[in-house]
């Protein structure tokens, strides 16, 4: 155990003691606070330009409502703040009659293209005569034309003063008032409330609002920040190993330590880093909450298992990674080994959304049990309020352990050979063949 | 007693036999040299001794153990292939090597080390700024700060300068000096002849020789003779039951026919100049190496092969 401690403590000053640690722990933040920074920043950077819409109203009856709702949103809706004063962050829609009897429809349909080609239409629609009715059109009763395809806000706004004149033109055409109607099938909002709970002294404690942000935005950056340690703990594992291995170090250091006093060293040295890393930042973490009056929101109950998946997760993917580094020569070759390992990483980054939204769910409990995964999805799961059962984490944890442990002892069967493999890589086949024979 | 007893044994990797039923001990407190050419196995003899290869047949006792660690901290390791951290300071890895080994007053071990080899100037440098011989220097504390009881070290004047390859080879004498045995692995058959107690030599997998440097050159008896004569007309292949001329320039060096008259030899070369030298002797380790691995054996071999006549054996000790 000495010998593992002496390697660990190498491996975990050469790591932190660089520029490098220190840049990264600081960047990271940085950059991932840049990149929701920049989303900010972006978010109301649109295209404010005009956009001019013909409208070729076909049944006669819906033009003059489609002309009152944009005038109604050009003059409201499209500012962040007062209309007056406001900054314009949306686009003016502006409408246009086209009509013209004479003309067959379809020669009219090809006039209006041509104006959008030549940008003096952003686009045009076409209403059916019957629209009203229900429409008999082989495309529907109201036709959106463009060059835009992806741009869908307007066609969606359409949507709204088109229906709702519609709506009421059925209606009183049915003798029905229109405003009676309208109250009678407003809708209510549903407010989503935590549960009844009996406090100190007995009394029934009233449910609280669930805060959906923090409820989302907790896990969420639970996971997040397992990835990323996990990522820069781990993968400095292979640079390391290869290195030693084509640098000749690792013979020398075979004459002093067993193969696996040294892969376990190692290990337990980036974890020690990866545990630094997670400290700073949940310390950061929990006083930014703090200063932003939302000290409640820190998940303190779910931090100490945090640290246990890290450490697992740490030792599970760093075996990989020094198996990796073993077997290979040189970057490129581990390029191709690496993609299965980081597809394992990165795989809960792909089904957390689900997981995150019904924690509950079969697929969401089977999920967080695959043991590469658990750390993450079982971590996600715990943070959402309020929590799982005890049994889910604890057989997750029994899974993850058992997982570790065979990575580990796999890990070293192929360190034990490869490290002092020089000329060329290993095979997949041979590596499968030194982990079953030894 | 033997501090290393290799009996038996065989090492394969796929198809090819690296080293094939070896037997040989070394006694305590010796220095035992390990030659022959590359690729013959004294690597992968010296990696089972370490214990980083198991051997597929026969049995290795070390310090009297057949189940040791090859990190046992009684042994010093000097591998043929050696690298270092190169961002580590030199006095932060000689300190890393000697908590390894188990060094308890490590701090003072270092410094003891850097003073003995005069490189405490370079102490708080880092490795990727040493020139090749002070990086070897490094890497030969690394492999004996703890005052291994053996010392195991392949190749380790290889691309010395003499003054450097000086300093090391007093170190290593040293050691012995304070009781430690030394096993080590050489091309250089000048150092072998210097400074070992017993040679062994390998050759294709095999064991060749192995015995004191008097016992090896004994079976081959006196049947060199190094003679130098005046000016440059001298043609040693003009004279009688030499069976082999080595030509070094200035000096030519006859390998005789058994049962050869000396004196006849003497005579012929008289008739062709002026004699200056004329040395009745055993052969070098060089020579007896070059016997065993050179053309002139591989040559004796494909013609043992094609005749079916019988190779006379390399002599054993």
């Amino acid at each position: 155990m000495r010998k593992t401690l002496v390697v660990a403590m190498r491996e975990y000053q050469a790591a932190v003691k660089t520029k490098a640690f220190i840049i990264t722990l600081i960047l990271m933040p940085v950059f991932y606070g840049g990149m929701i920074g920049v989303q900010l920043l972006l978010r109301d950077k649109v295209d404010t330009a005009d956009k001019r819409i013909a409208v070729w109203d076909r049944s006669g009856q819906l033009y003059d409502s489609i002309v009152e709702a944009a005038e109604k949103r050009n003059a409201t809706e499209i500012f962040r703040g007062d209309a007056a004063e406001g900054r314009q962050i949306g686009p003016r829609f502006l409408v246009e009659r086209v009509e013209d009897p004479t003309q067959a429809p379809e020669k009219m349909a090809l006039g209006l293209s041509e104006r959008v080609r030549k940008k003096e239409l952003f686009a045009f629609i076409i209403i059916d005569p019957s629209a009203v009715d229900g429409g008999t059109a082989e495309h529907g009763p109201v036709q959106y034309h463009s060059n835009s395809p992806t741009y869908d806000d307007l066609p969606e706004w359409l949507a709204g003063p088109i229906n709702q004149r519609i709506q009421a033109i059925r209606l009183e055409r049915a003798n029905m008032d229109v405003e009676t109607v309208r109250r009678a099938t407003q809708r209510v909002p549903v407010s989503n409330l935590g549960l009844f709970s009996l406090d100190e002294a007995g009394n029934i404690k009233q449910a609280e609002e669930t805060n959906r942000v923090a409820n989302f935005l907790v896990p969420m950056g639970l996971m997040m920040l397992m990835v990323m340690v996990v990522m820069i703990g781990a993968s400095p594992l292979m640079q390391s190993v290869l290195e030693e291995k084509m640098q000749r170090i690792a013979e020398v250091l075979l004459g002093s330590v067993t193969p696996f006093q040294l892969m376990f060293g190692k290990l337990l040295g980036m974890t020690g880093v990866s545990l630094t890393i997670a400290t700073v930042y949940l310390i950061g973490a929990f006083y930014a909450l703090l200063r932003a009056g939302y000290g409640g929101f820190f998940p303190a109950e779910v931090v100490w298992w945090f640290a246990l998946y890290l450490i697992l997760a740490v030792f599970m993917y760093g075996a990989m990674f020094i198996a990796v580094g073993a077997a290979v020569t040189d970057m490129k070759e581990a390029q191709s080994i690496l993609t299965p390992v980081m597809l394992l990483i990165f795989s809960p980054l792909f089904i957390w959304p689900n997981v995150i939204k019904e924690p509950h769910a079969t697929f969401s409990v089977v999920a967080s049990l695959f043991p590469p995964a658990t750390p993450m999805l079982m971590l996600i799961r715990q943070a959402v309020p309020p929590g799982v059962p005890l049994w889910q984490p604890l057989l997750g944890f029994v899974l993850v352990t058992l997982m570790t442990l065979a990575t580990v002892f796999a890990a070293g069967r192929i360190f034990r050979i490869g490290i002092l493999m020089q000329g060329r890589g290993a095979k997949v086949g041979e590596m499968m063949r030194w982990i079953i024979r030894g | 007693m033997d501090i290393v007893e290799i009996d038996n044994v065989t090492k394969t990797f796929g198809q090819h036999t690296a080293v094939d039923r070896v037997t040989l001990s070394v006694p305590q407190g010796a220095i035992y040299g390990f030659i022959g050419p590359n690729g013959s196995g004294k690597t992968t003899t010296l990696r089972m001794i370490m214990r980083i290869y198991h051997p597929d047949s026969g049995h290795i006792r070390v310090l009297g153990e057949e189940r040791f660690q090859a990190a046992n901290d009684r042994i010093g390791y000097l591998p043929e292939e050696r690298g270092l951290y190169k961002k580590m300071k030199v006095r932060e890895l000689l300190r890393f090597y000697a908590e390894l080994k188990g060094c308890k007053d490590f701090k003072g071990a270092v410094q003891r080390w850097l003073e003995r080899l005069a490189i405490t100037d370079w102490a708080e440098k880092k490795i990727e700024t040493l020139s090749k011989g002070m990086a070897q220097k490094v890497q030969f504390i690394a492999s004996v700060i703890h005052d291994p009881e053996l010392v195991i070290l392949d190749e380790p004047f290889s691309g010395l300068d003499p003054v450097n390859m000086n300093v090391l080879r007093d170190e290593v004498l040293e050691l012995r000096r304070n009781g430690a045995t030394v096993i080590f692995s050489t091309h250089d058959m000048h150092v072998a002849e210097q400074m070992c107690d017993f040679v062994f030599m390998i050759f294709k997998g095999g064991k060749v020789l192995d015995g004191t440097l008097d016992s090896i050159q004994n079976t081959y008896g006196q049947d060199t003779i190094r003679v130098r004569v005046e000016g440059n007309g001298f043609d040693a292949r003009r004279i009688p039951d030499v069976e082999k001329v080595t030509d070094f320039g200035r000096l030519q060096e006859l390998r005789i026919n058994p049962g050869t008259d000396t004196q006849r030899v003497l005579e012929a070369i008289m008739k062709q100049g002026r004699v200056i030298h004329f040395e009745l002797t055993r052969p070098s380790l060089h020579d007896i190496f070059v016997r065993i691995a050179g053309p002139e054996a591989a040559a004796a071999s494909v013609a043992a092969s094609v005749t079916s006549v019988p190779v006379p054996e390399p002599a054993h000790a």
